[in-house]
């Protein structure tokens, strides 16, 4: 049982990183951004290029080089979220919703398939992996690396959260979820707060991106196909557009799929999960955390 | 507007280039020219994208070696391939491009998944299917009349993996697959084999993951729930490293086998070396495994560019051989007298053995040995001759 709770979580705390983005993305300017789980794949791509190419240099499978990794390849995917954004998405915002829907869905493609061209379709081997020996608490066998992986991916969701609720450029933020036109008046600079958005979710999954690629040791191009429809997935649960609903609703898809497969097979666990993620969404439509959407006349 | 005239400028042309092309080849395929073509659906993009080139070289490897002894009936042999990435749509795609390029004889077909939806496409255009990979029964379960497959079945990989098991005193065996045609198949024909007979090795559990994802703790935490002493995966070789690794991770000591979508070194490279020793598989012959084989990877090595053979290149390239010598046989380009020339064959040597047909159009006799990994590679274990 504890096991069950423990493998839930940890999973769980995958989606939720990446969940986030996604979440804070949608709340912002309402776009479900299909490339965000390919920036996932970025950043275990870009971890592994600098761990391959200054392996020696930085001391192998040190933790401090690994963090220092981890950092550099937020920085290479934020970056990256912010270009795509300005490149891809800016264009097309003041544009029908589904315009910015099939953009994505392009982006997304283009990220995946780009990127087969550039490392190959084969999968790859992660040059540095973490280690540790597991121990056991109250029945859960628990690896070092999985706390160590749990506790950076808390320290990332908290810092983000504090910065949205604490700092100017996260009010404004909020405040343009709420209404982007009325901020523009105001002299928010809408563009610029959009481009933080972007860089911090990107940064965030690039972040998810070589945890997985450091822990389970392989990856491929389409190593974020998946993860991005659970992510997305998550959000949902968690009440889109809400960031501490993102971590929950990562944290619950953890849960679920653990018991699913525990309890009736993997065969049977995505339905299992989703069946409840339907019962879930008919008694609070809005997700968890989500905010009921007064009509105003 | 300049820009604009230069831009339709450069269309036409782009499109007459189109067209010459497209004239090339239509001239040059099917069997009227003075060519014969073969065609391949592989996989090129998608999770399989890595065998696709392995195929494609190992059938041309044939066909360089048929026409430098002077092809057949007098015409030079080509090959066609096109992408079926793993994926139904995009295999019924690649192969009705193939059936309108007129091709002969179909050689392709690696995830039985993609190749069931293009079997009837190439029986209805009269056109003989001979499979280089794929396996799974239900390829052949539908007894359509032109298709052939070189590979062992699911069922001959589900008995000489239930021979083995029993070999080594299996007591609970735990049945993991992917969900995919060509994986069920095997566990659904093992978990059979296991009821029918009470004395032997007995299913502990049967679980099934889903493909492409990096986490597997709670598969590994309900195979290990039910504590066996055996556990052989079917599925591929992404997955297997992980599921390895996972289980060794969760502190099972046990044995662990898995089927031929698996044996690939990337396997024990992402499963980690010291994970991945003393893990089975069981596969069809390759050449590390033949005695003749070096001279044969030698010679695929010259051929392109020092790269070497992947899983599958000895299939593909028998494949050709196969095709080649029942359009000979047959003295015509027809599929129906080809099919007729192949039920025919009788003892034509594959890398699997001599070559014949069962009625179902499967091999008589699957080949298949079972490897171990040693080091970094797989190292034969049990040819399973007795």
């Amino acid at each position: 049982m504890t096991q069950l709770i423990w493998n839930g979580i940890f999973i769980g705390s995958f989606y939720a990183l990446v969940a986030l983005g996604y979440s804070m993305v949608y709340g912002i300017i309402k776009l479900l951004n299909f490339a965000h789980g390919d920036i996932y794949m970025l950043g275990a791509f870009a971890g592994f290029a600098m761990l391959t190419a200054f392996g020696g240099a930085i001391g192998g499978g040190s933790i401090v080089a690994l963090l220092v990794v981890l950092v550099l390849s937020m920085l290479g995917t934020g970056i990256f979220g912010v270009v795509l954004e300005r490149v891809a998405y800016r264009p097309v915002r003041s544009a029908p919703r589904l315009n910015a829907l099939i953009t994505a869905v392009g982006a997304s493609f283009t990220i995946e398939y780009g990127m087969s061209l550039i490392a190959g379709p084969n999968p790859r081997v992660y040059p540095v992996q973490l280690t540790g020996t597991p121990f056991t608490v109250l029945g859960a066998r628990i690896n070092e690396q999985q706390v160590i992986l749990i506790v950076v991916a808390l320290v990332l969701m908290v810092g983000m959260n504090l910065w949205v609720v604490r700092t100017r450029s996260g009010r404004a933020m909020r405040a343009i979820s709420q209404d982007p036109k009325a901020c523009l008046y105001m002299g928010v600079k809408v563009d610029n707060v959009i481009s933080w958005a972007f860089f911090i979710g990107s940064a965030l999954a690039g972040a998810a991106g070589v945890m997985a690629g450091a822990y389970f040791g392989s990856i491929t191009f389409l190593m974020g196909f998946i993860i991005g429809l659970k992510a997305f997935t998550a959000a949902v649960i968690g009440g889109i557009g809400n960031i501490p609903g993102a971590m929950l609703g990562g944290i619950l898809l953890g849960l679920l799929e653990s018991f699913g497969t525990a309890w009736l097979g993997g065969q049977w666990r995505d339905v299992f999960t989703f069946v409840v993620l339907i019962l879930l969404l008919t008694v609070r439509p809005t997700g968890l955390l989500g905010e009921r959407v007064t009509e105003r006349v | 507007m300049k820009l604009h005239t230069r831009f339709l400028a450069a269309a036409a042309a782009a499109g007459m280039a189109v067209a010459t092309l497209a004239g090339c080849g239509s001239s040059g395929s099917g069997s009227s020219g003075d060519t014969i073509t073969l065609g391949m659906v592989v996989p090129l993009t998608g999770s399989s994208a890595a065998i696709g080139p392995y195929m494609q070289n190992g059938a041309q490897l044939a066909i360089n070696e048929i026409n430098d002894a002077g092809g057949v009936l007098g015409k030079k042999l080509q090959l066609e391939v096109q992408d079926g990435a793993c994926d139904s749509k995009s295999a019924s795609t690649a192969a009705n491009k193939l059936v309108s390029d007129k091709v002969t004889v179909s050689v392709g077909g690696y995830c039985s998944g993609a190749t069931l939806p293009t079997l009837p496409i190439f029986n209805n255009a009269n056109i003989p299917m001979i499979i280089p990979a794929a396996n799974s029964d239900d390829l052949v379960n539908q007894k359509l009349p032109l298709v052939f497959l070189i590979n062992g079945t699911g069922t001959q990989q589900a008995a000489a993996a239930m021979k083995f098991m029993t070999k080594e005193n299996a007591k609970k065996v735990a049945l993991m697959d992917d969900s995919t045609s060509y994986s069920t198949n095997i566990t659904k024909n093992v978990a059979a084999l296991m009821k029918k007979d009470s004395s032997g090795p007995q299913q502990a559990i049967h679980e099934s993951v889903t493909a492409g994802e990096s986490d597997y703790s709670a598969n590994v935490n309900a195979v290990i729930k039910a504590s066996p002493d055996f556990v052989y995966w079917t599925g591929y070789y992404q997955e297997g490293g992980l599921i390895i690794k996972q289980l060794r991770q969760a502190g099972y000591t046990g044995k662990i086998m898995v089927a031929d979508g698996s044996v690939d070194a990337k396997l024990i490279q992402i499963a980690g070396q010291a994970n991945a020793q003393g893990v089975f598989a069981t596969m069809t012959q390759t050449p590390e495994t033949i005695p003749d084989g070096a001279a044969w990877i030698a010679k695929y090595k010259k051929a392109f560019d020092n790269k070497a053979p992947g899983p599958y290149s000895t299939q593909s390239y028998d494949a050709v051989r196969v095709a080649a010598e029942a359009i000979k046989n047959a003295n015509s380009t027809d599929g129906k007298a080809i099919a007729t020339a192949l039920e025919k064959i009788d003892g034509f040597k594959l890398f699997s053995g001599p070559l014949k047909f069962t009625p179902e159009h499967t091999l008589s006799s699957g080949g298949f040995l079972i490897l171990v990994v040693k080091g970094d590679k797989f190292d034969v274990q049990d040819q399973l001759q007795d």
